[in-house]
């Protein structure tokens, strides 16, 4: 762009000399403006959290309190530790969450990277029918298939345990659909040449290919970990024993015996909340990345 | 002669024996996927629209065939103010209301977001933070909020405004909870803008700078529509999610839609029509019908909002 300021002597108009720099040295009201009202949704954004985690270390009589105060004088871990006691099932929710969570990230990763192998480099006839169907699959309302579903994990002996949870959910057709639109965009040279030397497909991919979908491996485990995590709907109708729920489900219920006592409710609440939060803080400047070059950007 | 149709023959015979083994190699990567595919999608689909024929009383009874008498059933509801009706009714509500300020709400963030700010990182991970929570969590702390004497009738009170029952009373219970949605789902599409957003050339808005124009008709004649691609999936997805949402209502009011059916949904009808009252045959039916619906507007949409762009 110009940083021209004249031509023939006289001075260019000022639209021409537009400097190339975004940030200017001097600020100005559209910029003040701009940060407060960032700043003002980034507090409304947070405000319930910030406020549910000062509440989560208040006692029952302050929890009532009018006007409600935003930190608790004296906190105190009452909740916390009513939630962990011996009474209550949280710790067997938590460990069911988190084993429906951790292994359905995993095996994502390996089975959906296989698919997307196989649709984003390699020719073969289907191809075209299975990756129109992934897609279609996608918009497929959940509600539609939710019944048989379940009469199909009952008919295998899936339900009331782990395999009703993680199995139908071990790969999706969103993370194939991602895998796939991230190999697409490796060369093709780099498994070719391996080939002709003699690898295998298998090889080739394992040692030369996996290695190389980072960026589409963080994006696909963080989703697939928070959907687990957070699933409600199908772990509530999947499982019967009170033992086997996982913290959604084990929540709702807890809310539904201590309806009133909100101390211990939110307390519940950030337990869930707490680990997914630290998981995408660590990660997000891979997440948002691998969003983007997976090619969500609606087209 | 002889020997050289034989050597074509060969020749052929080895290049599709190649093909038949790398299309081996391509099903086996696929397998497993396809294995999930079929049985928990493409068969559980096909057995939704087929038990849909039949009398189902899940663990009594043998499914008995029962014609179109289930869709009887629901054309009855649905001409008689039945249940499947106010669920229809208020998901539709709810999915207008959702949609539109949802979608209007994540375009203005990402129109925020992409300017040049320090601690763009910050700004961007307070705002998702709604959308990676689950569902349950957020419906448990907005129950508290929403409470009479709770945090957003407190905030209401600062300004001298005397906040209703929010949960209790039948015409703002259904409210309450699309404010919660879209106040959870917005930054999810407010990534899908940004990304958009990003794909659109600086050189657009210096030559239309360079003509003379505002910011206000940068935003409505030149952003606006190129990103109806975005607008049309956002809108889409959005519509999709927002006919189905159960979550909420379930954890917030239980499973009856209280106050009043008020925030009775339809997939909360279906749930209950398989779950209670264990008519598996008739939820199917519910659920097929729910996605007619779903299809015809995602096509109507389509139709009118999606557009194929070029730069």
């Amino acid at each position: 762009m110009s940083t021209i300021s004249e031509v023939g002597g006289k001075a260019l108009p000022q639209a021409a000399t537009i400097s190339r720099k975004r940030l200017p040295k001097a600020i100005h009201p559209g910029h003040i403006l701009l940060y407060l009202i960032l700043t003002a949704y980034a507090l409304f954004s947070l405000a319930p959290f910030l406020f549910a985690l000062s509440s989560s270390f208040k006692t029952y009589a302050q929890i009532l309190a009018w006007p409600p105060s935003f930190i608790p004088h004296p906190g105190t871990l009452g909740n916390y530790q009513f939630i962990f006691s011996g009474a209550q099932l949280f710790p067997r929710y938590i460990l069911n969450s988190f084993i429906y969570a951790v292994a359905t990230a995993a095996l994502n990763v390996v089975l959906a990277a296989m698919a997307g192998y196989a649709f984003g480099r390699m020719e073969f006839p289907g191809k075209t029918i299975f990756y129109l169907l992934t897609l279609a699959v996608l918009m497929i309302p959940t509600q539609l298939i939710l019944i048989p579903k379940f009469l199909v994990t009952y008919t295998l002996h899936l339900t009331d345990n782990y395999g009703g949870l993680i199995v139908p959910a071990m790969v999706t057709p969103t993370s194939v659909f991602l895998m796939t639109q991230f190999l697409k965009t490796l060369p093709k040279e780099l498994e070719e040449s391996a080939m002709i030397d003699g690898c295998s497909r298998f090889r080739a991919f394992w040692q030369i290919i996996f290695p190389l979908i980072r960026p589409a491996m963080t994006v696909v485990a963080l989703l697939s970990f928070q959907g687990a995590w957070n699933d409600f709907l199908w772990p509530l109708i999947v499982m019967s024993h009170q033992q086997n729920y996982t913290l959604t489900v084990g929540l709702a219920f807890f809310k539904g015996n201590y309806v009133t006592q909100y101390n211990l409710v939110l307390a519940g609440a950030m337990i869930s909340i707490a680990p997914l939060v630290m998981v995408f803080f660590i990660f997000q400047r891979y997440f948002i990345q691998g969003l983007a070059t997976s090619g969500l950007a609606g087209r | 002669m002889q020997a050289a149709i034989s050597m074509k023959k060969r020749r052929q015979l080895r290049f599709s024996r190649l093909k038949l083994l790398n299309a081996l190699t391509a099903y086996t990567f696929l397998a497993p996927y396809l294995i999930v595919l079929i049985i928990f999608t493409l068969i559980a689909i096909v057995t939704a629209l087929y038990l849909s024929f039949f009398y189902v009383d899940f663990g009594f009874t043998q499914p008995i065939f029962y014609g179109f008498n289930n869709y009887l059933h629901i054309w009855y509801d649905l001409t008689h103010n039945g249940d499947f009706l106010i669920g229809l009714r208020n998901s539709t509500e709810y999915t207008v209301g959702v949609v539109t300020l949802q979608t209007i709400l994540a375009l203005i963030l990402a129109l925020l977001l992409n300017q040049k700010v320090h601690g763009l990182g910050i700004f961007r991970t307070a705002f998702y933070l709604p959308a990676m929570t689950s569902s349950v969590a957020i419906s448990l702390i907005f129950y508290w909020l929403y409470q009479p004497q709770g945090g957003i009738n407190y905030f209401l009170a600062l300004f001298h405004i005397h906040g209703p029952a929010w949960l209790e009373n039948p015409a703002t219970a259904l409210p309450a909870i699309m404010l919660l949605n879209i106040w959870t789902t917005a930054p999810t599409f407010m990534l899908m803008y940004l990304a958009a957003l990003q794909d659109i050339p600086d050189t657009l808005y210096e030559a239309a700078r360079v003509d003379g124009a505002n910011t206000w008709q940068i935003i409505w004649r030149i952003i606006v529509p190129l990103l109806r691609p975005t607008t049309f999936a956002v809108v889409a997805l959005g519509s999709i999610g927002a006919f189905q949402m159960f979550d909420q209502a379930f954890v917030m009011e239980g499973a009856s839609g209280d106050p009043l059916r008020s925030t009775l949904t339809a997939a909360m009808v279906i749930y209950d029509t398989a779950f209670r009252n264990s008519l598996m045959g008739l939820a199917c039916a519910q659920a097929f019908v729910l996605f007619i619906i779903i299809f015809a507007v995602t096509l109507v949409q389509k139709r009118y909002i999606d557009v194929n762009i070029q730069y």
